[in-house]
């Protein structure tokens, strides 16, 4: 509970304080402006190398230390020193950022406000663990909060000099995309000075942004990451040839992504280039390399610590895609079909038609009520729905106020195409959305973080309470709600209430699908079109 | 064991917090579709890795 209270304190302040009020001031006023951004930034970065190496390296070490500290208890004093050290900063932070007449006293508020900031982390932090626990983490971990340091210092000197690259990778990138597309374009249009490429009837500008490195990026924080965490399953040095591979990968398929963009432009789609595909072909292109890095990692005899066995020999099982498939193969269907409409989703039936398809496949599985598929509901499901539906609604006030018109494409269409598409739309969301995402986040998800071996945690030992398990679940569905992500993380914790009632996934499912089909009928009723 | 999870969880919020501060125009990776995006190349792989000898 203290780490959410502290996340969200964070999170309000970033979003309250905007440090391009203090850039161009002098003194250390003009300093917090330059640099305030890069400073959170680099904390952040510590904490995550720090944790995450201390995790890989010193688990005994952390074990030990974090078992003495929860026998230990949260410290009120500290507890209270970090609530008057937040208001404190608070205060001086509508000084600075409102505006101080003259240098001194500006530069004086600045650093009292930056000693109220450390006072508040600092006193969180021995709130939690007290100073002699931090202390026994630092000392069992050796120099590792050294090498994380400098890890930090590296990572902001290379993502700042990064930006230098772009213009250069974005030449490249356009030289590329001008070889890949001169055979398809005969009167092909060139500019180098301004970055322009195309036809007549499509041209693009190849942005710094387009360059490639951001997904180079992307690329190498997915690989390193693997590598780290499965490392016992590879054989190094050899693995980390994966990991030029594939950034080189996805950087020369960024310009086969603008070929494929000025091509669909130029043949008379333009709406889809712009649109779906444009913004959808960059997640396609990493998430199959990413795919192909994990089997690569994993598979080829030369970069994995396998044992040659004979695959027709073997027979297999995978109890987890029975709960994840559905899921999974809508998030797919989205994606592709966001990828081929332009500024409308006229293929949504097809995430219905997969979960439907993937559904019907897995049939059998569903009928094993020992497996736990236990598809009974009461009153309860059906109760809490409602409730979770007055939370959304409650909630989305919050939310910036969308349209409250059918969009224009749905409007213009003929009432066959309209009422076709509205009759998926709810189906989707009545039917295969709640049984699909209850499945992946209530039936696989909470189990999965209470044990690795998610079928060992039976729907009666379900019913035994963790508010971890559902805080995470809960906050991993919600994010997947874009700037709903709250209504939808409160949502999820109910749904896991009223699974845990009677560890039935029929409940849980019953609730959503009520929440969904009530959301459904605010929209074509009252035309709250902005929910969907 | 709860306490680093506070601590993941603190992590995670400061994530978001300095991610908040410094937007930017990405045409490459469309940051809209990122949440999606991640769930299904993390459950593609859960699947993946699912699979045992029975």
């Amino acid at each position: 509970m203290l780490g959410a209270l502290f996340s969200i304190e964070l999170l309000a302040v970033t979003l309250w304080l905007d440090d391009a009020v203090l850039i161009g001031k002098p003194g250390l006023s003009g300093v917090i402006g330059t640099w305030g951004a890069w400073m959170l930034r680099a904390v952040v970065a510590f904490a995550v190398f720090f944790l995450t190496f201390a995790w890989l390296n010193y688990r005994p070490a952390l074990q030990i230390a974090a078992r003495d500290a929860a026998e230990s208890g949260v410290n009120g004093r500290f507890l209270a020193a970090h609530a008057v050290s937040i208001l404190g900063f608070g205060v001086l932070a509508s000084l600075l950022y409102g505006g101080l007449p003259s240098r001194p006293i500006s530069d004086l508020v600045a650093l009292a406000w930056l000693m109220a900031g450390l006072s508040a982390i600092a006193c969180g932090g021995f709130a939690l663990i007290q100073p002699s626990f931090w202390l026994r983490i630092a000392g069992n971990t050796g120099y590792l909060w050294m090498i994380a340091f400098g890890a930090v210092i590296l990572a902001c000197l290379t993502g700042n000099s990064s930006r230098s690259l772009w213009p250069w990778a974005a030449g490249i990138t356009f030289r590329l995309t001008r070889l890949l597309v001169s055979p398809f374009i005969p009167d092909l249009i060139v500019n180098p000075a301004t970055m322009v490429i195309g036809s007549r009837r499509f041209l693009v500008e190849i942005a710094p942004e387009c360059s490639g490195l951001e997904g180079v990026g992307l690329m190498l924080a997915f690989g390193v990451t693997w590598l780290a965490f499965f490392r016992k399953q590879c054989r190094f040095p050899q693995a980390l040839v994966l990991l030029p591979a594939g950034a080189t990968l996805i950087f020369l398929l960024n310009s086969v992504r603008i070929a494929a963009l000025i091509l669909i432009g130029n043949a008379g789609a333009e709406r889809i280039a712009l649109g779906g595909f444009h913004s959808q072909a960059g997640w396609i292109v990493f998430n199959l390399i990413a795919l192909g890095f994990t089997a690569a990692a994993g598979k080829v005899p030369w970069l994995a610590n396998v044992k040659s066995q004979d695959p027709a020999a073997a027979s297999f099982e995978n109890p987890t895609a029975p709960w994840l498939m559905p899921f999974v193969m809508i998030l797919a269907a989205g994606m592709v079909s966001h990828t081929l409409t332009g500024d409308f989703e006229w293929l949504y039936p097809l995430r219905f038609f997969a979960a439907v398809a993937t559904l019907v496949f897995f049939k059998a599985v569903y009928k094993r009520r020992n497996a736990g598929f236990d598809w009974r509901i009461d009153w309860f499901g059906p109760a809490i729905g409602i409730v979770a539906f007055i939370a959304w609604i409650g909630l989305d006030r919050f939310v910036s106020p969308g349209a409250e018109t059918m969009p224009a494409p749905l409007a213009m269409a003929t009432p066959f195409a309209r009422n076709a598409w509205l009759t998926f739309r709810v189906l989707s969301a009545a039917i295969t959305v709640p049984v699909a995402e209850e499945l992946a986040f209530r039936g696989f998800l909470y189990r999965r973080l209470l044990s690795a071996d998610f079928e060992s945690v039976s729907f009666k030992k379900l019913r035994r309470f963790s508010w971890v398990a559902i805080l995470v679940s809960s906050v991993i569905f919600g994010s997947l709600h874009g700037s709903r992500w709250f209504a939808g993380a409160v949502a999820g914790a109910l749904y896991s209430l009223v699974l845990l009632r009677r560890g039935r996934i029929g409940d849980a499912v019953a609730a959503h699908a009520t929440t969904n089909a009530l959301i459904a009928v605010d929209v074509l009723a009252f035309h709250h079109w902005h929910l969907w | 064991m709860r306490k680093i999870l506070a601590i993941m969880l603190l992590g995670i919020g400061s994530g978001i917090a300095a991610l908040a501060t410094g937007p930017l125009p990405s045409p490459e990776i469309d940051p809209a579709s990122v949440g999606s995006a991640l769930a299904l190349l993390a459950g593609t792989l859960l699947v993946i890795r699912g699979r045992r000898r029975k």
